[in-house]
Parts: C-alpha cells; structure tokens; sequence
C-alpha cells in the first residue's frame, strides 16, 4: 500500500499471481490424489490402507 | 491515460497478460500442436548432444552431475524455507525477515542456476525417456513459474519498503505459495526418478 492508502503495483501483482498459482497447485494436488485414490480402490476394491487381505 | 495506466501498473499488466497468454495456448490447442515437434529434439538430446553422449556413456560423470543437482535444490529448498518460514513467523523469530530475505537472495539464484545448468544434462541423458512423461513437464512448468514469481514477483515485493509497511496476509499468501510451488517442483523431480 502506498501512501495514499490504495495498493500499489507490486503488491496488485503479487497477490493477484500468488493466488492464481496458489490455486492452481491445489487444484492440481487435489486431482492427484484423487487419481491416487481411484487407483488404490481399482487395486483393491475398496480403499483400505491398513490389514488389507490382498497386501502381504 | 493508457500510458501513464500502464506506467502505473506494469507489473500488474504484465501478469494479467501471461495469464491471458497461458488461456489462449490453452483454447487454442496450442501446446497439442507445438507437442510433437519437440520429440526431434529430445531425441538429438538423447543420442546425438555431448551432453547426451556424455550422460549415457559415463555413468560416474552423470552420477556426480545429478548430486551437484540434488545439492543445487537442497541449498535452493533451504533458502526458500529459511526466508519462507521466517516471513509465516514460524522460525529466526530474532532476526529481521528482511536481513533472511536480502540475505539468502544470492544464495537462491546461485542454487537456481546451478540446479538449471545441472538438470539440463540430467535431462539430455534421458531426454527420449522424459519427453513421454507428464509429471516432467509439471517440474518445467512449475520451475518456470516459480522462477518468475521469485524473481519478478515476490523479492521485488518484499525488497522494496519494510515488511512492517505491507499487509501481513499478503506476505503469509506469498510464502504460502512460495512453500507450495517449490514443494511441486522438488516433488515433480523426484516423481521423474520413480517413473
């Protein structure tokens, strides 16, 4: 902010882009781990990570 | 007026015009169509660059090459938590965060350079390997932009008046997203080791 209380150029960009990016790498780490998901539950059947019959 | 607008708020004319840049690539298919002629030149990485040759020929060369890389974005991970961290309150609570944000500056771009000199004949050894991956261009993409939000972005930011002066919840938004992006891109590269 500068002076004058309104928000400066610096600030507008870096916001604006930190949340841009921000969503996107959690948009993206979401899918993944929802693709995690549906694969273990292909494998398996259904999702369980511990005492799993089919894991020895 | 259009001038003096753009005079005023370049920085912010410039991101919104790299995202429209990325959404017109993107409607227009055209990363789909500039894809498969990328293939000639992996594949020249691969098998006919010296730093191909060198890569698949030698593998103690290539071993030594890839720990100078890991090194690189150790010492690059460090910088980023230190001054990261630092900005979120969570660590050196007794040193001013912008000392750790000057401070650790130089130290980031020799680390970065490093990293990119280092990851170019990491990537020309196994170039015709990589191409085919997704998660590989995930790591170029997000080295890309965390790069850029480094350079043009966040330090410009946080160089230019004291921290006390700017909002804390946009400095804890930018280490956030800080944290985050190279998280990605160290997570990518070794994602690319397990493929």
């Amino acid at each position: 902010m500068n002076e004058n209380g309104k928000l400066d150029d610096k600030t507008i960009a870096a916001v604006s882009s930190a949340a841009i990016i921000l969503g996107a790498l959690i948009y993206y780490w979401i899918g993944e781990g929802q693709s995690t998901v549906e694969l273990l539950e292909l494998a398996y059947g259904s999702l369980k990570f511990f005492n799993n019959p089919l894991v020895f | 007026m259009l001038g003096s607008l753009f005079s005023q708020y370049a920085r912010t004319l410039l991101v919104a015009a790299a995202l429209l840049f990325i959404v017109l690539v993107e409607a227009l298919g055209m990363r789909e169509a500039v894809y498969p002629s990328l293939l000639p030149f992996f594949t020249w990485m691969r098998e006919s660059s010296w730093l191909g040759v060198i890569g698949t020929t030698y593998g103690s060369i290539y071993a030594t090459v890839e720990a100078v890389h890991l090194l690189s974005m150790a010492v690059l991970g460090g910088t980023v938590l230190a001054t990261d961290l630092r900005l979120l309150g969570v660590i050196f609570k007794d040193v001013p965060s912008e000392t750790l944000v000057t401070g650790t500056y130089k130290c980031f771009k020799i680390a970065l350079l490093m990293a990119i000199l280092t990851g170019i004949f990491c990537a020309a050894g196994v170039g015709d390997k990589v191409y085919y991956m997704q998660v590989f261009w995930v790591k170029m993409l997000a080295l890309l932009a965390a790069s850029c939000f480094m350079l043009f972005i966040k330090q410009p930011l946080l160089t230019s008046r004291p921290h006390i002066e700017i909002n804390p919840w946009s400095i804890r938004l930018l280490a956030i997203t800080s944290i985050l992006i190279w998280f990605t891109v160290a997570a990518a590269g070794r994602w690319i080791g397990f493929s």
